[in-house]
């Protein structure tokens, strides 16, 4: 359609491209020109080429962040999307009454990850908390330890707050792309003799092929953008086994007031996350060309 | 016909113990918060001995916490409204409008739904500075509503991009300018999509920590997920008192999840899915 | 009719999309005229005076709401407004939002020494030699309570109080019941602990979440063990940190570690719990700063607690040595408040509430503050230390570097726990402050 006046579109999108440049277009530029510099933030500006990404490249803690939240996504993948498919394969398993349950398991979804991260603090907490309390009244005491002080459990632990978390978020997205497979299909699996679990696994699971891909798109990415469980529940620690990429940046950034490094790795993180999108991309064309069910 | 559980009895003890299991930490904190200290800390998983209330209203009162909640509520409405108005302005000119540099413009906004926060909250910081937006009240209306604008766009244009175009033809025929075919045609079809839009952009704006944290330090202005983070850890070891504000500040959540979670859900499956 | 409608619906357009930017523009004006509120240069206009530094503890605060209150009876036209910020967040992110924010303070508390000089360069630390020269204000210091706080041949920073940075606080009942007299000696100390720690309780307890409670403690151990002089030239940079000087005293804290004398939940509490380990008497002995006392006096009235300065040890280090640093408050430059800020400090550092101060257990720097009968004796024992220690070392992260100093608390972190040997954690140290 035209439009009366030929400004009018132009107007209709100006407030939201204003916006939009100003708080967020403008300093992903700003960032990547930050990245040649060395500046702390109120001073001068010193051109440093490309000694920041070098930097980067070779800061031990910075790739070690990269390790932990690799580790990180590949436990939510199970702990969120594992989870969350196997939740809706419950719910989804009988045609009524399990509103409740689906209800129950997305609460965590809505609250601020501070209030879980406290909670769950408390959960882990070595002297009083309630796995501890949970071990030692079944007599496992043993097992009892400093769930976020021992440098072998805090990185698993958060990884299992962050399922507790998305696993109903993910049950969410399934179960409703679970119930738009036309339910002549299921039917007919079961008319066949097909169990419960077989009609799982082999006609509705393959049928939502697509979601499963987005889910585990989404874990990858929002993964990798983790701060606010890390932050509040280790801050990096113990001895820095759970910082990530975040976590370091906002200490490069806010503490050691080093913009420039710091922008030189957002960047680096940045290109990783348009980098995993893109191959997402890539390999689903590449299903599409072979054939596949996409 | 074969069941999955063989029987209704053990499917549901199941999903009661997973569902019990699921929400246990919730349980606990709200039964810690009827605790004392000492039989919070020497005896974990006892029961409360009594119900009562007042140390809810304590933490209340010493917390601040009203403040935090309303600062919340201010900077999420406030946003919320500038991503509706904003976005579907621009939706209704995208989705239904032809002209020169359209693809350019929504192709920016695309952009903007890839891009990770990492890749501008630093330089978003120092022009914040720069310009003295930060450490007011409605610091963060600026960031939350911009962040939340392409992805709205993009929702409402597909709302939009549903719609047979003889609608607005029709409307056209018959004299209608651009904004009365937006007032009378567009924003009544939007309005599955902006109620998605609201229930994502509340959501993502109420919880949102990060920029919260960085921008805004006044005591006087921080939102709920900042203000507790402080909350607890000035009174780190005021253990009741923690679990009551912690408690006092889930519970209504939960509440008006739970009234509204069919929407809810609605809203944040769609919107993904999408 | 085509055309008048046009025109009129363009008028509508216009107006849809002027209301929504008035709207904005509206909500902007709303919300700055409620936060600043003056600028005119009649003395009489309403002032509000902003006042910022990590919380101080609740006696304090009390003190500080005291000291505005009288100073709003005498200066009817201002309003003092207080930030009690978290002071783990202030020290480190707070501090620098608050001053590059809207609503920035007016005054601020600070360290001495490097941070000092940090706020100095940034442009926030306003010049106060007149009135420290000339004024009421410099009434109440002697001229040592201004060290650090001088750049420039110029008064830049209100001493407020000196603190201990680090002291092992112990509980005396824990002793006694044990039969453990006060260690004069490393050798003793950790004997001391090891019958603790076989009597069932944690000999000593410590919360490093945040990396400075042990950071500081055995940056003081390592300034005793390898010498001021080493201490300092590491911290600067001037020799690597992974020296061979600086690997060998990190052997005192590999015994600390290896004797299990520290709690095992060391790096996953802060130091707020860590305390609390202390006043439940689970902790027999705890390595802080003389700030606990205010603090153990209102939590834990019951505890029946004194200290003992870190003993000697075998070491180049002078073995009486403190750690210590200077705190104060600084008028920033950005305030048009400037000299309301002074009289407002004026004010807090007069005898009157100075006294109020060390009631609350707080160790300020002003003239005779301590000379009375009733000050905690813990107290006045800790500033005579103070003032005849041999030598007197500073923090990694107040006087120094802070991304050394947070390089060297990880190292040290780290060895603590029994994660790295010394040479390994120094060397991963060296590597993160550049080669």
């Amino acid at each position: 359609m035209r439009a009366h006046r030929w400004f009018t579109p132009y107007l209709l999108v100006l407030p939201a491209m204003a916006l939009f440049t100003f708080a967020i277009l403008g300093p992903v530029l700003a960032t990547g020109v930050f990245s040649f510099y060395e500046w702390d933030g109120f001073g001068a500006f010193t051109s440093v080429g490309i000694d920041n990404y070098i930097r980067a490249i070779s800061d031990p803690v910075f790739r070690a962040s990269f390790v932990h939240v690799a580790i990180y996504i590949l436990l939510t993948i199970v702990l969120e999307v594992g989870a969350g498919l196997f939740l809706a394969g419950m719910v989804t398993s009988r045609p009524r009454g399990t509103g409740f349950f689906r209800v129950a398991f997305f609460i965590p979804v809505m609250l601020p990850l501070v209030v879980v991260a406290v909670v769950w603090g408390f959960v882990y907490n070595p002297d009083f908390g309630l796995i501890n309390g949970v071990l030692e009244a079944v007599g496992l005491g043993s097992l009892a330890t400093v769930w976020l002080g021992d440098t072998r459990t805090a990185l698993i632990a958060v990884s299992v707050v962050s399922g507790w978390v998305f696993a109903g978020f993910f049950m969410a997205i399934f179960y409703a792309a679970i119930n738009q497979i036309p339910s002549e299909i299921s039917e007919a699996a079961r008319i066949d003799g097909a169990s419960e679990i077989q009609t799982f696994w082999r006609v509705k699971v393959p049928m939502i092929r697509n979601v499963i891909e987005i889910a585990i798109l989404l874990a990858v990415t929002g993964g990798f953008q983790s701060f606010d469980l890390f932050f509040v529940l280790t801050n990096g620690g113990p001895y820095g086994a759970t910082e990530i990429p975040t976590t370091y940046l906002v200490k490069v950034v806010f503490r050691n007031q080093n913009v420039g490094y710091g922008s030189a790795m957002a960047m680096i993180m940045t290109a990783t996350v348009l980098a995993m999108g893109a191959v997402y991309v890539w390999v689903r064309k590449r299903a599409e060309v072979d054939g596949g069910t996409a | 016909m074969k069941r999955l559980l063989g029987s209704r009895a053990l499917f549901f003890t199941v999903m009661a113990v997973l569902a019990a299991i699921y929400t246990l930490p919730l349980m606990w904190m709200v039964m810690s918060s009827f605790k004392s200290n000492s039989e919070i800390f020497s005896s974990p998983l006892s029961l409360p001995t009594s119900i009562d209330f007042s140390t809810w209203v304590d933490a209340w009162v010493v917390g601040n916490l009203g403040r935090y909640v309303f600062n919340s509520f201010f900077v999420t409405s406030m946003s919320v409204l500038a991503i509706l108005v904003f976005s579907s302005l621009a939706a209704y000119s995208f989705s239904v409008f032809d002209y020169k540099g359209k693809g350019v413009f929504f192709a920016m906004f695309a952009l903007g739904l890839l891009m990770p926060i990492q890749s501008y909250f630093i330089a978003q910081n120092s022009l914040f500075e720069l310009l003295s937006i930060k450490g007011h009240r409605w610091t963060l209306i600026v960031p939350y509503a911009a962040m939340g604008i392409p992805l709205a766009i993009y929702l409402l244009k597909v709302y939009l991009d549903g719609v047979p175009r003889q609608l607005f033809d029709a409307a056209r025929i018959d004299g209608a300018s651009d904004m009365k075919i937006f007032r009378v045609i567009v924003l009544p079809l939007l309005r599955p999509g902006i109620a998605t839009v609201a229930v994502f952009s509340i959501l993502a704006s109420w919880n949102e920590f990060l920029l919260a944290l960085l921008y805004v330090t006044n005591d006087k202005f921080k939102t709920i997920p900042t203000g507790l983070l402080a909350f607890s850890s000035r009174y780190v070891t005021d253990y009741q008192l923690l679990f009551s504000a912690l408690t006092i500040v889930t519970l209504p959540m939960i509440a008006i999840y739970v009234i509204f979670h069919r929407q809810v859900i609605a809203g944040i499956t769609d919107g993904s899915l999408k | 009719m085509r055309i008048a409608i046009s025109k009129r619906d363009g008028a509508r357009r216009f107006g849809v999309v002027a209301s929504v930017l008035v709207l904005a523009l509206a909500l902007v004006a709303g919300a700055c005229s409620s936060s600043d509120g003056e600028s005119s240069t009649d003395p009489d206009a309403p002032v509000t005076l902003r006042v910022a530094m990590g919380s101080p503890g609740e006696a304090q605060i009390e003190v500080w709401e005291a000291t505005a209150a009288s100073f709003e009876a005498s200066n009817p036209n201002v309003t003092v407004e207080f930030n009690f910020q978290d002071d783990d967040l202030y020290e480190t992110i707070g501090l620098p939002n608050l001053l590059n924010g809207g609503d920035a303070p007016d005054v601020y508390f600070e360290w001495a020494g490097q941070r000092l000089q940090n706020r100095y360069d940034e442009g926030f630390v306003a010049d106060i030699t007149d009135a420290v020269q000339n004024g009421e204000l410099g009434t109440y210091f002697d001229e040592g309570a201004y060290n650090g706080m001088v750049i420039d041949g110029k008064n830049v920073m209100v001493p407020a109080n000196a603190d201990v940075t680090t002291v092992m606080w112990y509980n005396v009942d824990i002793f006694n019941d044990l039969g453990i007299s006060v260690p004069t000696t490393w050798d003793e100390m950790i004997a001391a602990s090891e019958t603790i720690k076989a009597a069932g309780i944690i000999p000593i307890g410590i919360g490093n979440k945040d990396l400075w409670p042990v950071g500081n403690w055995t940056s003081h151990i390592l300034s005793r063990a390898m010498g001021e002089e080493a201490y300092d030239q590491m911290l600067r940079q001037e020799i690597p940190m992974d020296s061979p000087e600086v690997v060998a005293a990190m052997e005192y804290v590999v015994e600390l570690q290896q004797t299990g004398v520290v709690n095992e939940s060391v790096n996953a509490i802060d130091d707020n719990e860590g305390a609390e380990l202390f006043f439940q008497g689970k902790a027999a002995m705890h390595p802080i700063g003389s700030w606990l006392v205010s603090w153990a006096i209102e939590s834990a009235p019951d505890l029946n607690f004194d200290y003992f300065n870190l003993p000697p040890l075998e070491g180049a280090g002078t073995q009486d040595s403190v750690i210590a640093v200077s705190t104060g408050f600084i008028v920033n430059a950005e305030s048009s408040h400037q000299d309301v800020a002074v009289d407002f400090l004026t004010l807090f550092s007069s005898p009157e509430f100075t006294s109020l101060m060390v009631d609350a257990g707080g160790t300020p720097l002003a003239t005779g503050a301590l000379d009375r009968d009733d000050v905690d004796s813990r107290i006045l024992s800790l500033m005579e230390m103070m003032q005849t220690a041999g030598a007197l070392v500073a923090p990694p992260d107040t006087g120094y570097d802070i991304e050394v100093a947070d390089a060297l608390y990880a190292a040290e972190a780290e060895v603590l726990g029994g994660v790295s040997t010394p040479a390994e954690a120094l060397a991963t140290a060296q590597a993160k402050i550049g080669g």
